[in-house]
């Protein structure tokens, strides 16, 4: 508690301060919304959509500008699906796959790059909409339902047989794995993200001025890779859903 | 760190009855949702055309080299025929020319035939003529001395 009454002294400094868990909440009915992921959520929406629009306004044989680099991320998100579901079927994956990558990223950087403190709330403040749970929780899910989609549509019941493979003894443990994926795939992009913008924001709290450079440029990574490793692990779900296992198709994930 | 967050979680969350980390609540749902349509004006905007420029000129480069490359080997084929063609007409040419040179030497070597035959004949025709004469010459001669040795004859008998 002492830790507590040390924030609070903090609190009183006009420099910086921390608030965690509240949120600026939007009624609709009975329903509750927290605003304020709704609309950096938002914002990351236009950004992506914007650079969609800009990027194919005037397609072109020889790319240039934003068609590049729109282009170099669609090879880089077709590249990634390709490798964890496979050469035949990944196509119709990649805007699922490349969307969550696309999402998390623009999410994770928004949150690191942009100054949103200066934008005041009555509560809460603005962040990363992947440093709240229900963001994460709600793509794992996605996930989960598109690897099952996955699945039966390609092997119908016959999905089931995944279940007992390779051997029987196997069932639980994957019955438990469907309630894992979902959880560490939420809480690992939750947890990074919100304890990058933690560490961030006390160490700005405690020295103002340079100190917190490496960790915000450290935190950079963090929040790519965190993207690259949810868009890899539900692509890899997804593939791993449609794996024949009656072949040699047996790879390692 | 992680002790301040759950405390200020718990904090928060006992505080206001609400609120907190973990609180989940209807944003779940909709931000699902949106993620859905997201995803959905994406593939319109973005993979669609993007994929298509991509899959395009794949196809493009890939039909302009195959292209290229027949057009290469028919180049290669047609540079080999030429150059065996360019070596017959070189064979040829030789055989031609070896040939004349056979001709032109026989037939200089026919004319040099006829020219000394001709020449023989020649010769021989003023030999001949010549031997005449001579005979001709010789007989005349001869009837002189026949008629000078009788009148050598005559005037000594007479005498």
């Amino acid at each position: 508690m002492t830790m507590l009454n040390a924030l609070t002294l903090f609190h009183s400094l006009p420099l910086a301060e921390l608030e965690v868990g509240k949120q600026f909440y939007w009624h609709f009915g009975n329903l509750e919304l927290h605003g304020q992921v709704f609309l950096v959520s938002w914002f990351v929406i236009a950004v992506l959509l914007i650079a969609s629009i800009l990027a194919t306004r005037n397609i072109q044989m020889v790319p240039a500008g934003t068609q590049n680099v729109m282009e170099y991320a669609l090879e880089f998100i077709r590249d990634l699906a390709k490798n964890q579901i496979g050469e035949k079927e990944y196509r119709p994956w990649v805007p699922f796959i490349g969307t969550l990558f696309l999402f998390i990223f623009v999410s994770n950087w928004s949150g690191a790059l942009v100054p949103w403190k200066l934008i005041h709330l009555p509560e809460g403040e603005l962040a990363a909409p992947t440093s709240d749970i229900n963001t994460t929780i709600a793509l794992a899910l996605l996930t989960s339902l598109a690897y099952f989609y996955a699945g039966f549509s390609k092997k119908g019941l016959g999905y089931f047989g995944n279940y007992v493979q390779p051997v029987s003894f196997m069932l639980p443990f994957k019955i438990i794995e469907d309630f894992t994926k979902p959880l560490s795939l939420s809480f690992r992009l939750f947890g990074n993200i919100l304890a990058d913008e933690l560490v961030v924001g006390v160490l700005v709290l405690l020295v103002p001025l340079f100190i917190p450079l490496p960790v915000m440029a450290l935190g950079l990574f963090t929040s790519a890779i965190q993207a690259l490793i949810f868009a890899t692990l539900a692509a890899s779900y997804i593939g791993e859903a449609m794996e024949d296992h009656h072949g040699e198709g047996h790879e390692e994930h | 760190m992680m002790h301040w967050t759950i405390l200020l979680a718990a904090e928060a969350a006992a505080e206001g009855g609400k609120g907190g980390l973990f609180d989940i609540d209807a944003t779940l749902p909709l931000m699902a949702v949106q993620f859905l349509i997201l995803v959905a004006l994406l593939n319109i905007l973005f993979y669609k055309p993007i994929g298509k420029a991509i899959d395009d000129r794949d196809t493009y480069i890939r039909t302009n080299q195959a292209d290229a490359q027949e057009r290469l080997s028919k180049a290669e084929s047609l540079a080999k025929q030429y150059e065996q063609e360019l070596m017959d007409s070189r064979r040829q040419a030789q055989a031609l020319i070896a040939e004349a040179e056979a001709d032109a030497q026989k037939i200089a070597a026919q004319k040099l035939a006829e020219a000394q035959q001709e020449a023989q004949v020649q010769r021989e025709q003023v030999q001949r003529e010549l031997d005449q004469q001579k005979q001709e010459a010789m007989q005349s001669l001869e009837q002189q001395v026949d008629a000078l040795s009788r009148q050598i004859l005559d005037k000594l008998l007479v005498a």
